[in-house]
């Protein structure tokens, strides 16, 4: 059987062109969808290894124009759908239609913005709707079934669900709640993307029959920062194979 | 609707959190003003304000440092005389009440200056509830006696790492933690900032400052010109305009750290016109910003004033015209220290000094039949280490190493 996961990196980490490698590396390694996080300086809902890979990214020289330009590159090696990560900030600072217009022309499918929720959206999801984009809305275990109904009331076909409540990194066990919470979920009918804390190929098949794909992230930030021989192509492809 | 809450002010302010916050804070939002309808709740609030924050404060009229200036009264609030030295204790005591009433049993705090730590430590100390504080290495490093009396109230010090860590960092840690932990633990945040409620409800716990200082304008019939506060996220500026937002008069003038120059990194004036309006730590606001919508880097003298943005609800007094703002630099907060030392016998903390810095220089051009009133929002003894260094250098340095070597 073949997973389908949906892997994360951070543009720009641990450089530009190394970033790249990454990139292939997740691509050839069988991902079925590619989550690119645009650092931001106040990552407050991500754990260290994320955070120092923003910082990191950041000091190197990353700023949002290189990034698209980077998700160019990146659009040119495979047709997987693409989705940008990113803070609020980020996108409301560069204005939500210009910026959702970029993504558009780099051949990206949707965005991933946690601190804009349905009802402080800053109109993100109707620009989205209006621009045949996804928007992503994210949702944890404590969503209550009337917040969750009115989330998920638009016409947009994902959802992201974090599998515990927390920030990104440490080891989610998947358990009877987590499964719960996707079956839930999925009575929405929308395409459910699962993370947090995933990083084993377990827990992938473990969440796969209640989910469109599993979402994991920090372990390959964590496989980039803990990289010794310089072959990062190598190291990510063989941990995305891993997972699948 | 309540009245105290707006959640937006003019389009600033918000709610722009994560999915996992969200119930935490509909459930503070809908607590809280249940609380400030319950008679036994403002009791108990207004019987601690008494007998363990020290309130009311006095209102003082400074006739030495009025007859120096040859303008204006000068009047100074003595808010830095309440328990643990600051107006922060004001909000500390009201959050933790609110705290306990909604069965959270522990609580978490950034802070910058570490007034609001100690505050946060000594209440929860009072009320018998677990207590943790985040602060940036370089806050721990400039105002290391605040560490220590947070410690011996009981509270655990966590030092966010990194380099020139200070409150955004903090807050950016304490978030992370009650992402994982609201079930049992409130975010005590310090400032008029943040998610909404908490702008309207720091505002509100603050707001004793100007009530107090409203009714001693009436008992003693005093023409005041403006009321004058510093303004680091704004929680004792907001509390002391707060009676009188919706009139015209006095003027209210807002002093940002001018730091020790213009350039981006020198300073942290957001009203001066470098603020970029942005969303951060669930907010819309000004920040301080560069082009890509990074949060820069900032500078004061004072801890308590170098956070890159601004509550929501100054940011839209300002660019409404009712709250005016001006700044001072290093140099002038430290002067006022030493002015205010020598002409009062008072000891303002370095936040406060930036606003009677400012408060000298407008009393000076107003005519003698009028009043200012300055927030003194903190006293100095924190900044022990920070005076002596720039007061006295030598003989500090000598008693330092002396300390150093009996430790030793």
């Amino acid at each position: 059987m073949s997973n389908r996961i949906m892997t994360h990196m951070v543009a720009w980490f641990p450089n530009r062109e190394a970033s790249l490698d990454v990139a292939r590396g997740l691509i050839d390694g069988g991902s079925s969808f590619l989550e690119i996080q645009f650092p931001f300086s106040d990552p407050t809902a991500d754990g260290r290894y994320i955070q120092e890979a923003c910082k990191t990214a950041l000091d190197k020289g990353f700023t949002v124009s290189r990034g698209f330009d980077l998700i160019r590159e990146i659009r040119a090696l495979s047709g997987l759908p693409l989705f940008i990560m990113c803070y609020a900030n980020t996108v409301f600072v560069h204005g939500i239609q210009p910026f959702l217009r970029r993504c558009k022309t780099a051949g990206v499918g949707g965005v991933i913005v946690p601190d804009l929720p349905v009802d402080y959206d800053e109109g993100l999801f109707s620009l989205c709707e209006q621009n045949g984009m996804q928007a992503v809305p994210v949702i944890s275990p404590q969503t209550a079934e009337r917040r969750l109904s009115l989330i998920l009331s638009n016409k947009m076909e994902y959802v992201y669900a974090t599998l515990r409540k927390g920030i990104t990194g440490s080891y989610t066990a998947v358990q009877e709640a987590q499964l719960l919470f996707l079956r839930r979920v999925g009575s929405y009918g929308k395409k459910i993307l699962a993370g947090f804390g995933i990083s084993e190929r377990g827990q992938v098949e473990a969440i796969a029959p209640y989910v469109h794909a599993a979402v994991v992230g920090t372990c390959f930030v964590k496989a980039v920062l803990e990289d010794g021989n310089d072959d990062l192509y190598t190291t990510i492809r063989r941990k995305t194979a891993s997972l699948i | 609707m309540d009245e105290r809450y707006h959640d937006f002010f003019g389009d600033f302010g918000g709610r722009y959190v994560a999915e996992v916050l969200r119930p935490a804070l509909d459930e503070l939002q809908s607590e809280w003003m249940k609380a400030m309808k319950c008679r036994e709740f403002m009791t108990e609030l207004k019987t601690l304000s008494n007998q363990f924050t020290g309130r009311p404060t006095p209102l003082m009229f400074a006739e030495n440092a009025t007859r120096v200036l040859g303008g204006a009264k000068v009047y100074i609030k003595l808010e830095g005389l309440s328990n643990t030295g600051a107006h922060k204790i004001n909000n500390a005591l009201g959050q933790a009440l609110l705290a306990r009433r909604m069965g959270k049993r522990r609580i978490i705090a950034e802070t910058g200056a570490g007034q609001h730590g100690v505050a946060a430590a000594s209440v929860c100390a009072m009320l018998g509830l677990e207590c943790t504080v985040y602060m940036g290495e370089a806050d721990i490093r400039r105002q290391r006696p605040n560490v220590f009396w947070m410690e011996l109230y009981g509270a655990t010090v966590i030092p966010v790492a990194g380099k020139g860590a200070t409150l955004k960092e903090a807050v950016n840690e304490a978030l992370r933690d009650w992402a994982g932990s609201f079930e049992d633990t409130h975010y005590l945040l310090g400032s008029a900032l943040g998610p909404s409620p908490y702008p309207d409800m720091v505002r509100e716990f603050q707001s004793v400052i100007g009530r107090e200082v409203q009714r001693e304008i009436e008992r003693r019939n005093l023409d005041v010109e403006a009321l004058v506060a510093c303004v680091g996220g704004g929680s004792n500026a907001i509390g002391f305009f707060s009676p009188f937002l919706e009139s015209e008069s006095p003027r209210l003038i807002g002093v940002e750290a001018g730091g020790r120059g213009t350039g981006a990194g020198e300073h942290a004036s957001r009203m001066g016109g470098e603020g970029r309006r942005g969303i951060v730590h669930g907010y819309k606001s000004l920040f301080l910003l560069d082009e890509d919508g990074q949060v820069r880097p900032t500078h004061s003298i004072s801890a308590g004033l170098d956070y890159p943005g601004i509550g929501p609800q100054l940011a839209w007094l300002g660019i409404r015209g009712r709250v005016e703002f001006t700044k001072a630099t290093d140099d002038e907060a430290l002067d006022a220290v030493r002015f205010f030392a020598k002409n009062e016998g008072l000891l303002f903390a370095l936040e406060p000094a930036h606003a009677g810095a400012a408060a000298m220089q407008i009393a000076r051009a107003v005519s003698p039949k009028k009043c200012v009133i300055v927030n003194m929002s903190g006293r100095g003894e924190k900044d022990l280490f920070i005076l002596a260094r720039a007061f006295d250098g030598g003989k500090w340095k000598e008693f330092l190493h002396s300390e150093a070597q009996d430790v030793q």
